[in-house]
């Protein structure tokens, strides 16, 4: 196997989120793998998280405060304002220390753009030849909703390969005109030695409690889908804005018996301990970590089918069970399935940690290794 | 610096591209250039030249020499003829591990060769294939088409062709693909010599012989075409028809192979793809060529199509099954007529015949059962449409040049009788410029009459006098002819037929830019068949001239005046555009003053004068307010809207500044979301029916917006002020839904049902619009009505389904034509088409603009899960529901408000049978769902009192009123 020297460069080194969580566990399976890794943020973390003492990944970050964006109006008669000016120099330094890294790496090196606003700084720096990766983090429909649509098919365009979550993302992409787009799926977190129990009577759900996350849709279903299983409680994990919002609602629903708040938690193996059904209703995913979590412990799952990462996660009436995004009474009526029959929710949930293996470290790195391979043939 | 790659060359090549060549020294350079620019280094080039003699081997052998290792180039010892031989030497030699076809005219994709590599190396398959595209190289607009863009929408990969019986039979292409050597070598895969559509033939071998096979959506060929512009000869056309028998002959090859192999499903989609597009691609052609070329083609289709089996005939388009079957009779009569409206859709060409209530496109062959079924076109609705609509066929029957004058005869088809024999007509010819021009010419039509079945013409156009094109910039003139009869108009355009016109003399003509331009006038038949003009150069004077003009359309003086015209016309649509009219409307013409008094109506976004909304108008006119009504409008100018109201078309500048400045709006489904109102201006929502499906924020769809998408939706919610409910249900869905707060509701039920109300409340006394309507539609007193009005199916891609009646209408004129007329509306954008049988008992009334008279009218409602059914109610006449996809519906829906099947105030019919046991007996219906039915209304209809718009006008526009 080729030693490879690898550059991630994305917005931030380690900003806390699942772009982050997946950058970190990434460098650390690459390392493991012998190969130096260096981590690259263009701008420091707003949140940051915490890397551990010795991370087996060098890092640097190339701005001491978030540079502005870019689209400044020109001066009449075509001029343009000197705080503009400025920042271009500043781009254009920055994008030099980058160049100077990269022509230092030895042949064989590989540079992983890891989100597209960091693309623009790799897009004006030297890649001394050496391969270059784009990824997109988010399902094609996200990004076009957002002006990373434009971005992406503008910095991406030519790069030598577009790494998006699935190959239904890709095939969209490539619908886009994009020609050079590939997918690889994200590794599972951890594999817990030992599944939950499933013997307590809760559904989990762990996640921000924001808006995009859903919890006001899983509110409702729970409000269908609890009064026929009595006895079962629905334990929400998560801070979030829509705190107070949602707590109202669930009164309103009159469901405070059945619901109960368990706030942020950092041991989310624990949490799924103490579940036997794992509910995510969200607005929007990309490959949720949060789902091959709950699998790889064994919990059988319950989702909105959302995106294309749910659909490739969750074989449905296999190794869990999907609702039509945004339908909360077909969740319920899953939820219901789920909850009235112990032994569909032991298969499922065997089955679910057995096929989430497909997603594991050691598979998802080999498959990083045959693309580094094929970019050099 | 340098970077450690395989050595090219070394180690075996992941793919060999074989690049053939004949003749064409130019472009094989960038063919390979194609290939050694690919993003995946590990491919190697093998040119196979077919024995050029243009230097296309000293060209190949150069490349070699500049990249040894990654390109060898092959000479065939004598020239094949074709691409099969070249293909196969190219191969033989090939060391890739892959293998890839490549025309010395077209190139790869930078990426094709990683994108097919990693998907074979992924899948394990034996082929991949990838999207082609054909690039117009002379196109000035850069066009592109994909080939068969449908089959590579997403990657799939099937274990055997007969998945997916659509590759086998659209996709022949043998170069966008990427083959496994091995498993061709294995296999004996070869392409056929001496024969043209070699790929054809190679491309079934190799589907059918792989073992997995690969689709990507990613661009991987680029096929370069020319887009000729210059009209076939017949020479040329002769020579494709020729090419009919290699064609006959590979599909016979590739028949025994489906065969020996038992693929019976795929030789039927095979079969017809045949008759659907190869035969149409010849047939197409039959216009433009002779007799005893005809007569040769008809013979070898025949001898070929006979062992075709009925299910693929069956599968066919009207017109095309029609054409098949007249072909193998050689009724070139009939059949000259069909392949025209094959090539002009919608055309009629035939004159029709009309036995037993059924329309057939002649009246030959009706004896014979299957010929008849084949014959029958009543599915089309020919005979329904107004001589308007029609597209008649008119054929040129003579041309002359007589001095000055040219001299036109020609016959049009008479369809059923379309035109009286005792009508009036007139007509004329029209020239029009096909590129957009200032000025259209037209010239009375000198005799017109009936014979048999058709309206022969004749013309002597004074072109050479009173014809005065520009010159350069309209240099191809179509011709038409508008027939009037009884001052109805028909257009047709005028088929060349067997008129030679490629010898025919042309006229001398003056553009007005002067004879230097051009100086003759001369006939020629379109891609379409028809006849058109094209101005000619024929003397010295004139050729040069228009060189020179031609010279300097690409100078640099043109291009400034052309870069400023497009500049303008971006400009112009800049401004038509419905963002610039969005910003202009709300920077500027809500800042204009309020106009008191006046009131802007909209039903249906503007597509009826209908509704809730129109009888608020009426009211506010029977009171004889003074208010200023402005009534929306969509697309054309309407008929039927008030003349008292101005109008205004929806989205026009006028619009927008009659809503900046209303002191009312008033609609029942919403002004444009993006256009916020004004504070001053008091918009009230009359809606346009209860809910049985969920709605709004109770919609999946709605549910799942963004934060930032859901407040855009609820701030054009919140531009109601009042919001007209017609019962507590709609309170707890509607106006949940939409979140609109109490005191906005109008608790007054709805204006248009007023109408309703007072009909329940003393049934004797019947409606004037109602007794209008059954007047128009020919309604007799005696008759009961009963009024069909299923909801529409949304189809697949959330557009309408297209409508065929879920019952035989011909069972239900049967059995109740004697007492009942059944009047059928679906959506406004559907069409019905009943046949003539059923005529006087069934009527298509889906034209009918404002549903409340058809109410009114009818006896009985047939519904499903139309929101009409809580409106009919209110009349307590018999209501029948037909709900024949029940489970279909109940799993798509989105969710109901109301459980249907338990509180239908009528029989539920699952089945046609059952529907019509309902309709029987009528009264007993009525007698037996009575209570039902007034639970029903009490429950959906409560706040309906017949007293709906006088209340609104009342508080709104009254002596009290807040207008006031």
């Amino acid at each position: 196997m080729t030693q490879r020297e690898i550059f991630f460069v994305a917005n931030e080194v380690n900003e806390l989120g699942g772009v982050g969580r997946w950058q970190a566990h990434m460098a650390r399976l690459f390392a493991e793998r012998g190969h130096r890794v260096r981590i690259i943020g263009i701008a420091p973390p707003e949140v940051p998280m915490d890397l551990g003492t010795h991370p087996p990944f060098e890092t640097l970050t190339l701005y001491d405060r978030r540079p502005r964006g870019r689209r400044e109006p020109h001066l009449p008669l075509g001029g343009i304002a000197p705080a503009v000016r400025r920042r271009e120099a500043d781009r254009r330094a920055a994008a030099e220390r980058l160049s100077r890294l990269f022509r230092a790496a030895r042949p064989g090196a590989v540079i992983i753009v890891t989100q597209v606003w960091a693309m623009e700084w790799v897009a004006l720096a030297d890649t001394a030849g050496h391969p270059v990766v784009g990824m997109s983090h988010e399902s094609f429909e996200a990004s076009r909703r957002s002006s990373r649509f434009e971005r992406v098919r503008r910095y991406y365009k030519d790069v030598d390969r577009l790494l998006v979550l699935t190959q239904e993302d890709a095939d969209l992409w490539v619908g886009q005109g994009l020609n050079n787009v590939g997918f690889l799926p994200n590794p599972l977190p951890v594999m817990p030695a030992a599944p939950s129990p499933r013997t307590e009577k809760a559904v989990a759900c762990i996640g921000r409690l924001s808006h995009e996350k859903g919890v006001d849709l899983l509110l409702d279903a729970w409000a269908e889908a609890a009064p026929r299983q009595p006895g079962w409680i629905l334990r929400i994990y998560g801070a979030g804005d829509q705190e107070a919002a949602l707590r109202r609602q669930c009164t309103e629903l009159a469901l405070d018996d059945s619901v109960e708040w368990a706030g942020q938690t950092d041991d989310v193996t624990g949490a799924l301990a103490r579940s036997s059904v794992f509910v995510q209703s969200s607005r929007g995913e990309g490959f949720p970590l949060a789902l091959l979590e709950a699998m790889a412990c064994g919990v059988p799952c319950a989702a909105f089918d959302c995106s294309p990462g749910v659909r490739e996660i969750i074989r449905n009436g296999e190794d869990g069970l999907l609702a039509r995004h945004g339908n909360t009474g077909e969740l319920a009526r899953q939820l219901v399935r789920l909850m009235a029959d112990e032994n569909l929710r032991d298969t499922i949930g065997e089955r679910a940690r057995q096929n989430v293996r497909r997603f594991a470290p050691e598979v998802v790195t080999r498959r990083w290794e045959e693309l580094f391979d094929l970019l050099e043939r | 610096m340098s970077i450690d790659r395989p050595e090219p060359g070394g180690a075996d090549p992941d793919i060999s591209v074989v690049v053939i060549v004949y003749n064409d020294a130019p472009r094989l350079t960038t063919a390979v250039r194609s290939v050694l620019d690919q993003t995946l280094r590990n491919v190697e080039v093998v040119i196979a030249d077919d024995c050029s003699t243009d230097g296309s081997y000293e060209v190949a052998r150069s490349l070699a020499a500049g990249h040894p290792g990654r390109v060898r180039a092959l000479r065939l010892p004598e020239n094949s003829g074709g691409c099969g031989e070249p293909r196969n030497q190219g191969l033989a030699e090939a060391r890739g591990r892959y293998v890839m076809f490549l025309d010395s005219d077209d190139t790869l994709e930078r990426n094709a060769c990683r994108n097919l590599l990693e998907a074979a190396e992924r899948t394990g398959a034996d082929l991949v294939s990838g999207r082609c595209v054909r690039v117009y190289t002379d196109s000035r607009h850069g066009k592109r088409v994909p080939w068969y863009p449908w089959l590579y929408r997403c990657t799939r990969t099937v274990e055997s062709i007969a998945e997916l019986p659509d590759l086998f039979v659209f996709d022949t292409l043998s170069t966008n693909k990427c083959y496994r050597r091995a498993f061709l070598v294995e296999n004996g895969l070869a392409f056929p010599r001496g024969i043209h559509y070699e790929d054809l033939l190679f491309s079934a071998q190799a589907y059918l012989a792989a073992g997995r096979i690969t689709l990507i959506p990613h661009t991987v060929y680029h096929w370069h075409v020319e887009q000729k512009s210059t009209t076939k000869s017949i020479s040329n056309r002769r020579h494709e028809i020729n090419n009919f028998t290699d064609r006959l002959e590979i599909h016979r090859r590739i028949d025994a192979l489906l065969n020996r192999r038992g693929l019976d499903e795929l030789k039927l989609h095979k079969d017809i793809k045949f008759l659907k597009h190869d035969l149409v691609l010849y047939l197409r052609e039959l216009p433009f060529l002779d007799d005893a070329y005809r007569h040769r083609f008809a013979e070898l289709a025949r001898g070929y199509l006979q062992d075709f089996p009925q299910a693929a005939y069956a599968r066919l388009d009207r017109v095309q099954a029609i054409c098949a079957y007249l072909l193998m009779r050689e009724d070139w009569d009939n059949l000259m007529p069909a392949v025209d409206t094959l090539i002009n859709h919608d055309k009629i060409s035939a004159p029709l015949a009309e036995r037993d209530g059924r329309v057939y496109w002649c009246d030959r062959y009706l004896d014979d059962p299957g010929a008849r079924e084949v014959m029958d076109v009543t599915a089309l609705g020919h005979h329904g449409r107004p001589l308007e609509r029609m597209f008649l066929r008119n054929v040129l029957t003579g041309y002359a040049v007589r001095g000055d004058l040219v001299l036109l005869e020609g016959a049009v088809v008479n369809p059923l009788h379309a035109v009286p024999a005792d009508a009036r007509l007139t007509a004329e010819l029209e020239f029009r410029a096909r590129r957009r021009s200032l000025q259209t010419f037209r010239f009375p039509v000198r005799t017109l009459r009936h014979e048999g079945d058709t309206l022969v013409w004749q013309a002597s156009v004074p072109l050479s006098g009173r014809f005065r094109p520009l010159g350069v910039v309209d240099e191809v003139w179509d011709v038409r002819l508008h027939l009037r009869a009884d001052g109805r108009r028909t257009t047709s355009r005028i088929t060349a037929g067997n008129v030679d016109l490629e010898s025919a003399a042309a006229v001398r003509v003056r553009p007005r830019l002067s004879r230097l331009m051009a100086d003759r006038l001369a006939p020629e038949v379109s891609a379409k068949g028809h006849l058109a003009f094209r101005l000619a150069q024929h003397g010295a004077a004139a050729r040069h001239g228009r060189a020179l003009v031609d010279r300097h359309l690409h100078g640099s003086t043109a291009r400034t005046v052309k870069g400023a015209y497009r500049t303008l016309r971006a400009v112009k649509r800049d401004l038509a555009s419905g963002t610039r009219k969005v910003q202009v409307y709300h920077r500027m013409l809500r800042l204009l003053p309020v106009r008191r008094g006046t009131v802007v109506f909209e039903s249906h976004l503007g597509k009826q004068y209908s509704d809730s909304p129109r009888a608020l108008y009426e009211e506010l006119r029977r009171r004889r307010l003074p208010v200023t009504a402005i009534w929306s409008y969509a697309g054309e100018r309407p008929d039927g809207f008030p003349d008292d109201a101005e109008l205004v078309r929806r989205w026009s500048w006028r619009y927008l500044r009659a809503l900046a400045q209303a002191e009312f709006w008033i609609d029942n489904q919403g002004f444009p979301l993006r256009l916020a109102k004004r504070p001053e201006t008091t918009y009230i929502q009359t809606w346009h029916g209860s809910a049985l499906k969920k709605m709004g924020f109770d919609e999946p769809g709605y549910r799942v917006m963004s934060e930032q998408e859901q407040r855009a939706y609820q701030e054009a919610l919140d531009r109601f002020d009042h919001f007209v409910v017609r019962s507590e249900h709609d309170v707890r869905t509607l106006a949940r839904a939409y979140r609109i707060p109490e005191e906005k509701l109008l608790r007054t039920g709805y204006p248009r049902n007023d109408a309703l109300v007072r009909a329940a409340r003393d049934p004797r006394v019947p409606d004037p619009s109602a007794r209008r309507l059954a007047e128009r539609l020919g309604i007799g007193p005696d008759r009961r009505v009963v009024l069909y009005a299923p909801t529409f199916r949304a189809g697949a891609g959330g557009g309408v389904q297209a409508f065929r009646l879920p019952f035989d209408v011909q069972r239900f004129a049967d059995r109740f034509g004697d007492r009942y007329t059944l009047l059928v509306r679906s959506h406004y954008l559907n069409r019905v088409t009943l046949p003539p049988s059923v005529a006087g008992r069934v009527i298509d009334v889906t034209g009918e603009g404002d549903i409340t008279p058809l109410l009114l009218l009818a006896d009985a409602l047939v519904t499903d899960y139309s929101s009409v059914m809580f409106d009919y109610a209110l009349l307590r006449r018999p209501l029948v529901f037909y709900v024949y996809d029940w489970e279909e519906y109940s799993r798509d829906a989105r969710g109901t408000y109301v459980d249907l099947l338990k509180e239908a105030p009528g029989p539920v019919a699952r089945t046609e049978d059952e529907l019509l046991a309902a309709l029987s007996d009528l009264p007993a219906v009525g007698a037996h769902y009575e209570a039902q039915l007034k639970e029903f209304v009490d429950k959906y209809g409560e706040y309906d009192r017949g007293d709906a718009a006088a209340r609104i006008v009342d508080r709104f526009f009254g002596p009290t009123g807040e207008a006031r």
